[in-house]
């Protein structure tokens, strides 16, 4: 807070002073707030209470961005502030805090780029390494520290770090250090029809290990990464392998047992005018990567080196966000639920017609995916060894078959429809372990339709049905929304959970204004209890029942 | 907390008078040479740059929508489309068959750890702002159906 106060009185300054011509100042404010609201029939069997909500039953985060640039300069801050808590699912490592949060100063000049403070950063897919910041999720893993870029021609570059990671307001024990490489030989070379890069990084975290010789203080990851392109093909290879290192469980050492871990991501793609197809296959064993040895699969992300999402489909209509899948990296030796990674890919393609044809008189556009995850088919032995298979056949995880078709019926009206068949392991979805729940097989159907009135007003329809046998049954969904024009919007929603035992509405209604560097929503309602997924990272969130608004100003 | 909006209501109605330089941020071509911002705005002296996401359903209505017209914007007015995707490793692999099954004629960048994504200050996508001259001189977040509509009456405006 007083470095806060500082700086501002440092703005004042310089702003009262009237010197500010030769820079430029750029931000803004983003505030996320709930006011939670009891909800006595928000159950789904009789005996259950329904929502209470908690004492503190107003809770707002927020964040306040300020940068400077001058010439080569740039500084910047960033205040946060949870107060009286965070909302309700985010880490409560936040609750009851404010303070300024990240801060940095960065020298950019030709070749060179420096920076001093918080800084984020990715190498290659992130599979490795990646500090980023996510305010849906409460993930911010930004590294405290210096890092310098470096580019002396356009066909090399290098990175290199040192720092901390954030951990809410304080700062994780391991010190992380590491460096990235990369050449464009397609560059260097003047190839004109392939395109070759090659990158490869390391990863090393230092933590103390106290008076616990067995165990280690450096923990390295190597990486080593191909990209290639041919005419209309391209396609991709990354490796890592990392050093052993113990397993952690709730904030505990499982032993003073080393296991190492590896990572292997491989792609292929084709793309021409019309059509377009990848596939993304990955395996991942005792591949999770925390920048303290203890913090491993804490459940609200913190403290993650590396980057390893579920490599499905990101839904986002009421009913197909239900089912999600997870990335499940982690080795676990439990008895009860012993597994040690996860394999399996993903798929696309993309289809749109010539506008003459049938199908492309209607602007026909097709879009297919399917994705199969396990679990490694491993086998434990007494002593917590264990022996796997590259691929064998592991516990199903997750298995996606879905596909849409959007058109354009003239120039007043558009529809979406949309198909989804889902089989998840219980465990994934609900919690638990992993393999030995059962499965959760679901339908879903998705009818969208948008008409445009004139002057800038539309109406959108969304109607959608869930199917299964397993969990809480069946649902039914629908979405109205109406845009009286780009800045005003209004809408109503309901997931309705007729199938199950407590037949629930989650209805909810909202509405936004948008201008310019603003946006303010409002909304109230229902919440679904369960994960919520942004980018392939989950968090859990209580049902309960409430009003949010969102403000969010740029400049 | 009250300190906060204080400030933050000081420094927004200072903001409003803030130069609307275009942030030069690095970050990459479909085909993974580095380029910036302000390097891919240069080539025209209006440029529209649009935040957008694979798995973002109104961000792919409204590039859907301007596909429709944009070869008669570009004729009418010389002005060019960039469209940033801000797919992280999840879903960045289908950005490169996504927009040629789409058949859009964009000149495509990644944002894939979000760089450009934070130094506009996007808390969400679809974010599209009108450059002239590495100024920005519009800007809207969301999408409804006929926003193109009026983020053209705006490319005339600046036209001119």
């Amino acid at each position: 807070m007083k470095y806060f106060l500082a700086l501002c009185g440092l703005i004042t300054t310089i702003m009262a002073t009237g010197q500010t011509p030769q820079g430029t100042l750029f931000g803004g404010f983003e505030s996320n707030s709930q006011w939670l609201l009891d909800d006595f029939d928000l159950k789904v069997s009789e005996s259950e209470p329904g929502f209470i909500a908690p004492e503190d039953a107003f809770r707002a985060n927020s964040y306040f961005q300020l940068n400077y640039n001058i010439g080569e300069f740039t500084a910047g801050v960033q205040y946060e502030s949870y107060m009286p808590s965070a909302l309700l699912g985010f880490s409560p490592t936040f609750d009851n805090q404010s303070g300024v949060a990240t801060y940095y100063l960065n020298f950019k000049h030709d070749q060179l780029d420096l920076t001093a403070g918080y800084f984020y950063e990715q190498f290659g897919n992130g599979l490795i390494l990646r500090g980023w910041e996510d305010r849906q999720l409460g993930i911010n893993s930004a590294f405290q520290g210096i890092r310098a870029k470096f580019n002396p021609t356009d066909y090399f570059a290098f990175t290199g770090l040192i720092g901390q990671q954030r951990n809410g307001f304080e700062l994780s024990e391991g010190v992380v250090n590491a460096f990235d490489l990369n050449f464009d030989l397609g560059q260097k070379f003047q190839w004109s029809q392939i395109d070759l890069r090659m990158g490869g990084s390391y990863v090393n975290r230092f933590q103390d290990r106290g008076t616990n010789s067995a165990i280690p203080t450096n923990v390295a990851a190597y990486s080593g990464r191909i990209d290639w392109g041919i005419g209309q093909f391209y396609g991709g290879i990354e490796a890592i392998k990392k050093d052993p290192d113990v397993i952690a469980n709730e904030g505990t050492l499982v032993s003073n047992r080393l296991y190492d871990g590896t990572a292997l991501q491989a792609n292929i793609g084709f793309s021409k005018k019309g059509l377009g197809a990848s596939a993304t296959f990955r395996r991942l064993e005792n591949f999770s990567f925390y920048s303290d040895r203890l913090a491993e699969g804490n459940q609200f992300n913190q403290e993650l080196i590396n980057y390893t999402p579920a490599l499905t489909k990101q839904q986002d209509y009421l009913l197909t966000n239900i089912y999600v899948y997870n990335a499940q990296p982690r080795l676990i030796t439990d008895p009860l639920d012993q597994r040690a990674g996860e394999v399996g890919l993903q798929s696309d393609i993309f289809l749109s017609f010539p506008k003459k044809s049938a199908l492309g008189k209607v602007g026909t556009k097709i879009a297919a995916n399917f994705s199969y995850w396990a679990g490694l088919d491993a086998t434990f032995y007494e002593d917590q060894s264990y022996d796997v298979e590259f691929i064998g056949k592991g516990n199903r995880y997750f298995r996606d078959i879905n596909a849409e078709i959007k058109n354009r019926w003239g120039k007043s009206f558009n529809s979406v429809l949309t198909y989804q068949n889902i089989i998840a392991d219980k465990g994934v979805v609900l919690g638990g372990p992993l393999g030995s729940q059962g499965d959760i097989k679901a339908s879903i159907i998705v009818a969208e339709g948008t008409y445009k009135l004139s002057k800038g007003r539309s109406i959108r329809g969304v109607v959608q049905y869930l199917s299964t046998e397993q969990d809480r049954k069946n649902w039914s969904g629908a979405v109205v929304e109406y845009n009286f024009n780009a800045k005003w919007a209004v809408y109503a929603a309901d997931a309705y959970n007729h199938g199950g035992e407590g037949k629930i509405h989650y209805y909810n209604t909202g509405g936004s204004y948008t201008k310019g560097r603003t946006r303010f929503a409002m909304n109230y309602g229902r919440q679904r209890g369960g994960l919520i997924c942004v980018g392939g990272v989950c968090r859990f969130v209580p049902e309960n029942n409430g009003f949010s608004m969102n403000l969010n100003v740029t400049f | 907390m009250k300190h906060l909006f204080y400030f933050s209501f000081f420094l927004i109605s200072f903001g409003v008078s803030a130069q609307d330089l275009l942030p030069d941020v690095a970050l990459k071509t479909l085909d993974g040479t580095n380029t910036s911002l302000s390097e891919a705005s240069a080539t025209q002296s209006l440029t529209v740059i649009s935040l957008w996401a694979t798995w973002c359903v109104p961000c792919i209505k409204e590039l859907d929508a301007i596909s429709e017209v944009y070869q008669d914007w570009q004729d009418e007015t010389n002005v060019s489309l960039i469209a940033v995707s801000i797919d992280d490793a999840r879903t960045v692999k289908r950005v490169k068959p996504m927009i040629n099954g789409k058949g859009w004629d964009y000149t495509i960048l990644l944002d894939t750890n979000n760089d450009v994504k934070r130094a506009l200050g996007a808390a969400t996508v679809p974010l599209t702002i009108l450059v002239k001259d590495g100024v920005i001189v519009y800007r809207h977040s969301g999408y409804a159906p006929g926003a193109e509509d009026e983020l053209y009456e705006e490319i005339l405006a600046q036209a001119d």
